[in-house]
């Protein structure tokens, strides 16, 4: 292919995707200055292996490159266990047992910054999947193409990152709540 | 269906991603099971928070500007025009002279104020965008003809990086800019200096030093060189 066109074709499948990629390097990351690093090497790295990317997803393939220079630039200075993904599989419907019932009221009327520092604060590997699924839109499938996991890990990756994030929003909530009474 | 089965199936429900069976097995569940309905409401409540909520982290537009940037210079250099099969050259050729009028006829640059030159040469186009980077661009373009005086460098200067080009403008230790402009012109560095800063700083054209020349738009310059007549981009 010539360089224009590889170029060219480059543009128009990938750079689209640029928003997303940034979203997800700065949720991954949580650090703006890495996540801006990690794209621009994965943008790179993308474009050297551009001639690997088959069918039509260019979203999920990107996204997967941005997700592993995300971890690679972690990978040096990550508290070990971080990244330590449980077995969901194995350790079965006890961690995606049903937590407490988040009332509908009390999510609304959650703040921005509670929800974003909630979000922050669960598991990476948490974190990844509900990004993916609540901010980006993407399917199972595309998530188990990012994430580098079966599709039936995906579903219960989701459940149990919703129960972790509806304990950390209510734990804050609470928090709040025992201020405001002070 | 049992409660504890809907464990997770509620999520493959709210993301659309159940077969068609499961779905409705839990719908007739979710009909019949008050404590199992109040759970999937409160999952569409924090669904909602999430999405709803959530910093959604759009790139920002100089990473943008940047990618871009990087990507027009890989097109220029990965393969060299000489490595590739004559048709897609020609091809390529054909499509960037139809890109190049188009530009040429929307965006009405200066006339070219060089002879074509032999394609080997170099062609740097050097980006100044802040008078923090005039001492080092001043430093690195002397060192640059030192190593390759054949070298073809024009500097652009936009933003707060065209007050050296200013009548009178002195640098930090007190010193005027004018004369090592003066010297670096005579080595064949152009200078050209963005015309939308000028007016948007209400600085008079008349107040440029001879050595620039002014141009309608910096960044459309810097296009311009690269697009049309194959510099490579350096920003200090």
């Amino acid at each position: 292919m010539a360089a224009n066109d590889r170029c060219r074709r480059f543009e128009r499948l990938v750079l689209p995707h640029l928003d997303a990629a940034h979203n997800l390097a700065c949720w991954l990351t949580r650090d703006e200055d890495d996540a801006r690093d990690a794209v621009q090497e994965a943008f790179l790295r993308a474009y050297k292996f551009f001639d690997s990317l088959r069918g039509d997803d260019a979203r999920a393939w990107f996204l997967a490159i941005v997700r592993n220079a995300c971890f690679t630039l972690h990978g040096r200075n990550r508290p070990p266990g971080i990244m330590e993904v449980l077995d969901e599989e194995l350790h079965g419907e006890e961690l995606i047992a049903p937590g407490p019932t988040p009332e509908a009221a009390a999510m609304e009327s959650v703040d921005r910054e509670l929800v974003n520092a909630a979000l922050a604060g669960l598991p990476v590997e948490f974190r990844e999947a509900l990004v993916l699924r609540e901010l980006e839109g993407l399917s199972y499938r595309e998530i188990a193409l990012v994430a580098n996991i079966p599709i039936g890990t995906v579903m219960s990756r989701l459940a149990r990152g919703r129960r972790l994030l509806q304990e950390a929003i209510l734990k804050r909530l609470g928090k709040e709540k025992t201020n405001a009474m002070r | 269906m049992l409660c504890v089965e809907t464990n997770r199936l509620l999520h493959g429900y709210l993301d659309g991603e159940l077969d068609l069976a499961s779905a409705l097995a839990l719908e007739d569940h979710l009909r019949e099971c008050a404590a199992c309905r109040e759970r999937f409401t409160g999952q569409q409540a924090l669904r909602s928070a999430v999405t709803g909520k959530a910093r959604y982290h759009a790139a920002p537009a100089g990473l943008r500007q940047a990618l871009r940037t990087r990507l027009a210079a890989e097109g220029r250099t990965r393969i060299p025009a000489w490595l590739q099969p004559w048709p897609a050259t020609a091809m390529a050729a054909a499509a960037l002279l139809i890109a190049v009028t188009a530009w040429v006829t929307v965006h009405q640059p200066p006339a070219p104020t060089q002879v074509a030159q032999a394609p080997a040469e170099r062609k740097l186009v050097y980006h100044v965008n802040s008078s923090d980077d005039v001492a080092t661009a001043f430093r690195n373009l002397s060192n640059l003809l030192d190593a390759a005086p054949r070298t073809r460098v024009v500097v652009v200067a936009h933003n707060s990086g065209v007050d050296f080009l200013i009548s009178g403008a002195r640098d930090k230790a007190g010193d005027p800019y004018q004369p090592a402009v003066a010297q670096l012109k005579s080595r064949g560095v152009d200078f050209r200096i963005c015309g939308n800063t000028l007016g948007r700083r209400n600085i008079q054209a008349d107040r440029v030093i001879p050595e620039a020349v002014l141009v309608p738009s910096g960044i459309v310059e810097i296009a311009r060189l690269q697009a049309e007549e194959g510099y490579s981009y350096i920003k200090l």
